[in-house]
Order: structure tokens, then C-alpha cells, then sequence
């Protein structure tokens, strides 16, 4: 029951980002073309000047020059947000699509990257696996939540190292992280819908149990290792579900 | 076209701060003529009443009125021969790639748009435009000859006939 809830959820959540990934787009479309536009425009007035412009005039332009070149960070940073809020949320919940799942994953590694950033090593290691057929973004909330339980799993900096492979009629992901690892009592619970060790308020206990659901939805498996070293999830999906 | 008038674009999108991006970005790096339009229902009645020269056709696919395909739909009724370019922010954009593909679009360029993509594209129009227009010359110039090469045919067949 929880489970239907918690995708119906998601599938609301996925609507309500692809909203707000289109509206944005148009005004970013409009900022980031202006911004290319002062860009050009800078250039022309420098020529205008001549090889011996007014010092003022010539440190103004440079400040607009930086700037312009600023703002261009910053849309960049923005457009890759929106497409890849586009990407995770993928409108097309109920269809199947034959894809590859790096994809995916970068995507959520996107999404992540306020978490993540100076504190976590991201190191991928893609092998050459070929597209399955899945339902997409149901698979990047496995990557989502395995992704974000490792995170925090590490207490101060450590490494996550994201690995695929093909092994006989199979794609293998595995995600390990470099933290405090799972006790051994826990191990055999996380599957367990409602079970969590983080406060109230922090884990509702569902996230790897959706994870395990979903991983089953597509015939495969989820397993998990752990030690004080750190703890590895590997997802196994078969090439034909 | 003749070939030394700027040519002129005809621009629809409800947004105005699109239209102001891209009037900007034209007044600095090309001198076309600009028709922008908030209302594709406005441009439609305009481009009906004063069969104004228009060289290129650019709409937005998502507008409250009427949207972007079924415009450049009714622009191709009006002016068959000027290419019509479908600008979309679209989420799913396969809808629109079906829909161009039905209407014959000449290209599609996605929000947010590459200003240099956008010039790009729209030159390549642009000359499409002025080849269709010199091959329409040749045309009637080659039917022009034939008429007159019948003619003098006609004169031969009767100074023997």
C-alpha cells in the first residue's frame, strides 16, 4: 500500500517538474540569448573604439565583458538543471523505452551534485553495456535513493564509485560508497518497507524497499555488502525482462 | 527577395521577451526587417490584408491561441514557398517532431535556442528561399522559349503547309 502511494507520488512529483522545467525554459531561453547578445555587443563597441580607447570606457567594458561571462556560467548551470530535472522526471512514466542507462545515472548525478560536491569523489567507471528496455524513471529513483543513502553513509569526504558492466544476459550497476557501512543486524532489514535508522523526519523507511520493488518490476535483483570499509549496492537487470 | 533588399522575417511567439531577444540579436548582427506578433491570429489577418513580402516564417509551437504547427499550417496555404521554422520548448518533443513531419517544416529549433544555431538556420532559409525564387525564374524563362520556339514552329508549318 505504502508503495502505491509513494509512486503515485513520485508520478505527481514527475508531472509538476516537467511543469516547471518548461516554464522556466522560455525566459531562461530569453536570458541566455540576451546575455550572448551584450556578449557580441561588447566586442562591437571595443572595435568601434579603436586601438586606443578611454581607460575608463576600456575598464568599464572589461566589467561588462566579466560579467557577460558570469551570467553565461551561471545559464549553463541552469539549462543543465532543467534538462536534467527534464530527464530524471521523463513524462513518459507507464512507457517502457529501450535505453541506455548512463543516461540515467549522470542525470541523478546531476541532480545530486549540491550534495555531493566537495565532500564526495564521484568516480565512474561505465563499461560498454547495451540499452535495456525498462521503464526509466523508475529506475533513476533506484539510482536516486541508493545514491543518496551513500552519500549519507559518508561522514566527512570519502568516494562513491559508480561501476556498470554486461555479465552474461545481464547489466550490472553497482554503487559503492566509502562510509560507515550497515551493521550486519540491520543487513537483512533494509528491504523492509518502514524500516530506517535515520530521525524522524529524515528517512520514511520506503526508499530501498521502492528500490527493491521497482529493481523486481524489471526481473532483477538488488543485493548489498557492507563493512566498516563501506557498503556496495549491486543491481542486476536482465537484457530481456 | 530582390537581391539587395534586407529580407524580412515574420516572427510569432506570446512570449514578448523572446521576440524582444531576438529583434535585439538581429538589429546587431543582421539588418533583416522584423514583423514580431504576441497573437499568431494577428500575424494570420495581417499577412491576409496587406500581402506584405514576408521571406521566413518563425512561430512558437506552445501559444494560447493557436498553436505553432497549425499556424505555420495556415501560413503554408498563404505562401507555400517561404520556409517556416518552429521554434519549441515543448517537454516532449516528439509530439512536435510528428507534427513537423506532417506539415513539412523546414526546421525546428529548441528552446533555449543557440543564438548562432538560430542565424544558422535562418540564412540557410533564407537562401533556400532565393534558389526557389531563381529556379522560378528559370522556369518561366524556359517556358518562355518553348512558347516561342511553338510559335515560330507554327510559322514554319504554315509557310509549308
Amino acid at each position: 500500500m505504502s508503495q502505491l502511494i509513494q509512486s503515485e507520488k513520485m508520478a505527481a512529483l514527475g508531472l509538476l517538474v516537467a511543469g516547471v522545467a518548461h516554464e522556466i525554459n522560455t525566459p531562461m531561453g530569453a536570458i541566455h540569448s540576451n546575455n550572448d547578445i551584450m556578449t557580441r555587443a561588447v566586442a562591437k563597441i571595443r572595435k568601434l573604439l579603436g586601438p586606443a580607447p578611454d581607460k575608463e570606457i576600456s575598464r568599464l567594458l572589461d566589467i561588462l565583458g566579466e560579467i557577460c561571462r558570469n551570467n553565461e556560467i551561471a545559464t549553463d548551470r541552469i539549462m543543465k538543471t532543467v534538462r536534467s530535472l527534464k530527464n530524471f522526471a521523463r513524462l513518459d512514466e507507464a512507457e517502457r523505452k529501450t535505453v541506455n542507462i548512463h543516461e540515467g545515472i549522470e542525470s541523478t548525478l546531476t541532480l545530486l551534485q549540491h550534495q555531493l560536491r566537495n565532500r564526495i569523489r564521484i568516480v565512474k567507471q561505465f563499461g560498454d553495456i547495451p540499452e535495456i528496455e525498462c521503464l526509466p524513471n523508475q529506475l533513476n529513483q533506484v539510482f536516486m535513493n541508493v545514491l543518496v543513502n551513500a552519500a549519507q553513509a559518508i561522514q566527512d569526504r570519502g568516494e562513491i564509485r559508480v561501476k556498470t558492466w554486461t555479465a552474461g544476459d545481464a547489466v550490472k550497476i553497482s554503487i559503492s560508497d566509502t562510509g560507515i557501512g550497515i551493521p550486519t543486524e540491520h543487513l537483512s532489514k533494509i528491504f523492509d518497507p518502514g524500516f530506517t535508522t535515520k530521525g524522524v523526519g529524515l528517512g520514511t523507511g520506503l526508499g530501498l524497499s521502492l528500490c527493491y520493488k521497482i529493481v523486481q518490476d524489471h526481473h532483477g535483483t538488488i543485493e548489498v555488502e557492507s563493512s566498516n570499509q563501506g557498503t556496495t549496492f549491486t543491481i542486476t537487470l536482465p537484457l530481456e525482462a | 527577395m530582390t537581391e539587395n533588399s534586407n529580407p524580412t522575417i515574420l516572427l510569432v511567439d506570446d512570449e514578448e521577451m523572446v521576440l524582444n531577444s531576438m529583434k535585439s540579436f538581429f538589429a546587431i548582427e543582421n539588418n533583416y526587417n522584423l514583423m514580431t506578433y504576441t497573437s499568431p491570429l494577428k500575424a494570420l489577418e495581417d499577412l491576409n490584408r496587406n500581402h506584405a513580402h514576408v521571406d521566413l516564417v518563425i512561430s512558437d509551437y506552445l501559444m494560447p491561441e493557436m498553436d505553432g504547427i497549425t499556424f505555420l499550417a495556415k501560413v503554408k496555404e498563404k505562401l507555400p514557398m517561404v520556409p517556416r521554422i518552429l521554434l519549441t520548448g515543448y517537454a516532449d518533443k516528439e509530439n512536435a517532431i510528428k507534427a513537423i513531419n506532417n506539415v513539412g517544416l523546414y526546421q525546428y529549433i529548441e528552446k533555449p535556442w543557440d543564438n548562432e544555431d538560430l542565424k544558422l538556420v535562418i540564412r540557410n532559409g533564407l537562401e533556400k528561399t532565393t534558389l526557389l525564387h531563381q529556379l522560378e525564374e528559370k522556369v518561366r524563362e524556359v517556358e518562355r522559349a518553348q512558347r516561342e520556339l511553338s510559335e515560330v514552329q507554327k510559322d514554319i508549318l504554315r509557310v509549308f503547309a
